[in-house]
């Protein structure tokens, strides 16, 4: 059995004191043994900003990659691998701003992996701009004058594009995020775990204090996880109140389902043989 | 006598003026021919005015010709349009509504005798039909290759397909003329009906190459097309990416995780995969590019041809890096350059970009040369397990810079990377010892990656003139130079395939002591760039060629004399 001291590493962390990550690395760990996956048996695909650092912290296989890039990335791999357990670590900006496409098109591929959304509201590592879920009005030091933008509801884009598991999570509250994560591991396709957590540094209106007060567990309200219309209704909400749990979970064919050659096993197995090439070849110039 | 004709059929788009260029190749090739054929169109679903130009020969043909012997009209602005280039002796081909019948003219009802055969949608199948009727083929051996076409697909379409060729065949014996009469016996084909697109496709496949992703772009979306095809027969997993990002770091994901896969674009989208080419190069992760060029900026000229983007190339992405640059110069050289590519990626861990072109890509030929699979084109097995998996470090410090590259989840050891600078163990970091230390590992490829490089292809290098170009040139300025040589000129080439590591030494041997005209598919000589910059040479001169249509041997050869008599 794999132990939450396999997956810590003496590597330097420098998330701000208080930061939400911290929360977030804590539940990641604990689904991760909770899944009995060893270090070895796992790939963190991560983005760039404070969360795209998070498998530097951890040990497992990891490719940190590029601002917005890393469902692109990660569904490669899956492509040559789908029998890898692959994890993404995104944030706000980083999923939804430079990597929005990918985000939409990677929920209708429907690959089977599990995207972690570190969601403070804020850019941190560029140190306080609006993202694309930063409130209307808030004042940063580029958005001098307020957020003239509407944010956005990525919950309900992902439901809009017919996603099969969709849930928030609290970095505040670790224990419920672990099983957040681990039932969206187990899920046969794209998971989205939209995760929020204060950023101490850069958000100071969306505090920890601020998300206690509105979040509401799912599970507490009178609804069926399988009514895809009651859960976009449950993720346009937000002033008054922020449902967490899973939203949406519905069964459904994932891309290696569908394709003929995944259903014989991963192309990484598939053994090279070059005189089956040479016959093709030879065909052409009979 | 030789045999040398050219037809060109010209139609509006939708009228399927493709399928009779596949019909005259096909048939040409089961009566022994050589052939080349040119596609020219416009970037447009309907209408306007696209060509197709076939060259037909008994002996190996290297590039299209300019003069026309059989000149075909479906769309009424054909004859306008070409009438200058054809010959004294050549023939026209119409509608009857469209020229009056004279000497050399020609008009056959196509609509009606499609009509007849059953389906108006045949007229292309009668254009074939006449037109090979007019160059003497036989009945038989055209409707055996339309019945092969068919076969098995839709056999109300085929019997169609077959009135088609009848009602085509029999228009041409009442009309007095007579044509051309080759002999199209049916014989043992000569070699394969290729284009660039599907040898590069083989070339993949031959490879091991496993996972295609792609974003729709001319010219370089025929590539993918001849994926897809062979993913019908050999495993591979080949998808349409949302964009030309998520396309090229969806290879280098699959590629992380152990398996060769090629992405292809042209200029504009290979504009938007500098960013991942940067991620590959600096996580040491091989990369297979395809660009087929095509004249730009921007959207540019969509569906032609160009050579603008070899410095582009070079210099593609932030920073520096390793990198091969490798221009494949003819359709069969397009299959060994993709094993090769797949190779070196492989070998180096670094980026390798195939330039190509839309004439490359889109140009069918008859293929002669056997395509060979090469016996370093299978997949490198990773290195066997470590004994003490905890010690693996994913980019350790060698002596030639290539460190042991392990596959995610396949054993004990753990595979980190990132695309920020990072440790031997692939943990991010800023330290200055350490940066350079990781830039001067990854520049120390480079002698190594130099020594691949195969040298310039030569011709007549012992002239006192060169013709110097590059890539897919090659079968022009080749013929170009047989034609001066007939003319007395003292002439020869040297042409690269290989342009990044550029092969220095064989270079600055023959160009430092021979005088020599830089052959170029833009408008600023990029090679020329190089050659100046790397060896420092100047060429006497230079024939550009931008306007997007393939290299016209006509206009080269007569630069050159022009240049070089004067």
């Amino acid at each position: 059995m794999p132990t939450i001291k396999d997956y810590s590493n003496n590597f330097e962390n420098k998330w701000c004191p208080g930061c939400g990550n911290f929360g977030i690395l804590q539940a990641m760990k604990k689904a991760f043994v909770a899944q009995d996956l060893s270090p070895h048996e796992l790939l963190i695909i991560s983005g760039i900003g404070q969360a795209g650092k998070t498998p530097h912290f951890l040990e497992c296989n990891f490719m940190h990659t590029l601002h917005g890039r890393a469902l692109a990335v990660a569904s490669g791999a899956k492509f040559a691998n789908h029998e890898l357990n692959v994890v993404v670590n995104s944030g706000d900006g980083d999923c939804y701003g430079e990597g929005g496409n990918h985000f939409i098109h990677a929920i209708r591929r429907n690959l089977d992996l599990t995207l972690l959304v570190h969601n403070n509201q804020i850019y941190g590592l560029t140190k306080g701009q609006a993202s694309p879920t930063t409130e209307e009005e808030m004042i940063t030091s580029i958005q001098s004058h307020g957020v003239l933008n509407r944010p956005m509801r990525p919950l309900a884009v992902a439901l809009s594009l017919g996603a099969g598991f969709v849930a928030r999570g609290f970095s505040g509250q670790p224990e419920e995020l672990s099983q957040l994560i681990q039932a969206g591991m187990d899920y046969k396709g794209f998971s989205l775990i939209d995760i929020l957590q204060p950023c101490v540094s850069f958000n100071h209106l969306n505090t920890a204090a601020w998300y206690k007060e509105r979040i509401v567990d799912v599970t507490s309200l009178e609804h069926d996880t399988q009514d895809r219309q009651a859960a976009l209704q449950l993720a346009m909400e937000w002033d008054e109140r922020i449902p967490t749990g899973i939203l949406f979970q519905q069964d459904e064919d994932d891309f290696t389902t569908r394709n003929p050659w995944l259903q014989q096993g991963p192309m990484l197995h598939r053994e090279y043989k070059p005189e089956k090439i040479k016959n093709y070849i030879d065909g052409l110039y009979e | 006598m030789a045999i040398d004709l050219t037809v060109k059929i010209g139609g509006e788009a939708g009228q399927g003026i493709q399928t009779v260029g596949d019909l005259l190749c096909r048939v040409c090739r089961q009566a022994g021919y050589f052939f080349l054929a040119i596609n020219d169109h416009e970037s447009r679903v309907r209408g306007g005015h696209n060509f197709l130009q076939l060259r037909i020969s008994d002996s190996p043909v290297l590039a299209p010709a300019r003069q026309v012997d059989l000149l075909v009209d479906l769309d009424g602005v054909t004859c306008e349009q070409h009438e200058d280039e054809l010959k004294d002796n050549g023939l026209i081909l119409c509608r009857p509504e469209q020229h009056p019948e004279r000497d050399g003219v020609l008009a056959v009802d196509f609509t009606q005798l499609a009509e007849k055969a059953g389906d108006k949608a045949t007229e292309n199948t009668v254009a074939a039909a006449v037109c090979l009727a007019l160059l003497g083929a036989g009945e038989k051996l055209c409707r055996k290759v339309v019945g092969e076409h068919f076969e098995g697909r839709d056999d109300d379409l085929k019997a169609i397909n077959l009135k088609a060729v009848e009602g085509g065949f029999n228009s041409i014996k009442e009309s007095d003329f007579k044509g051309w009469n080759l002999a199209w016996e049916e014989q043992q084909p000569k070699g394969a009906l290729l284009n660039g697109a599907k040898t590069l496709a083989l070339g993949a496949v031959a490879a091991g190459c496993r996972v295609g992703a792609f974003y729709p772009m001319s010219p370089a979306t025929g590539i993918m097309a001849q994926l897809v095809q062979l993913a019908e027969h050999f495993p591979m997993v080949v998808e349409q990416a949302e964009d030309e990002l998520a396309a090229v770091n969806m290879v280098t994901g699959s590629n992380f995780a152990g398996c060769r896969a090629l992405t292809a674009t042209s200029g504009g989208g290979f504009a938007l995969m500098t960013e991942g080419m940067g991620l590959a190069a600096i996580t040491e992760t091989p990369l297979v590019i395809i660009n087929a060029q095509r004249p730009g900026p921007a959207t540019g000229l969509p569906t032609r041809t160009g050579q603008g983007d070899l410095l582009f190339t070079l210099h593609a992405s932030q920073d520096e890096f390793p990198r091969f640059v490798l221009a494949p110069s003819t359709v069969a050289d397009c299959f060994d350059t993709m094993q090769r590519a797949f190779h070196l990626a492989d070998t180096y861990q670094v980026p390798v970009v195939l330039l190509v072109d839309h004439y490359l890509v889109s140009t069918s030929m008859l293929v002669s040369e056997k395509l060979e699979i090469s016996p370093d084109a299978a997949p490198k097995a990773p290195p066997e397990p470590l004994s003490d998996p905890a010690t693996y470090e994913r980019f350790a410090l060698t002596e030639n810079g290539i460190s042991p590259r392990l596959f995610p989840c396949q054993s004990q050891a753990l595979v980190k990377a990132t695309g920020n600078e990072h440790t031997p163990d692939g943990h991010l970091s800023e330290g200055r010892q350490n940066r350079n230390a990781m830039v001067e590992k990854r520049l120390t490829k480079l002698p190594a990656m130099k020594e691949e490089q195969r040298p310039p292809l030569l011709y007549h290098e012992e002239a006192e003139w060169l013709l110097v170009s590059w890539g897919s040139s090659y079968g022009m300025v080749r013929e170009a130079v047989e034609i001066l040589r007939q003319q007395e000129f003292d002439i020869g080439m040297v042409h690269l395939v290989d342009m990044w590591p550029l092969p220095q030494e064989p270079l600055q041997g023959i160009l430092s002591q021979h005088k020599w005209l830089l052959v170029e598919q833009n408008a600023t000589g990029q090679l020329g760039w190089m050659l100046r910059a790397e060896i420092g040479v100047e060429p006497q001169g230079s024939i550009f060629q931008y306007d997007g249509r393939p290299l016209e041997v006509e206009r080269l050869v007569k630069q050159a004399a022009a240049r070089i008599g004067g």
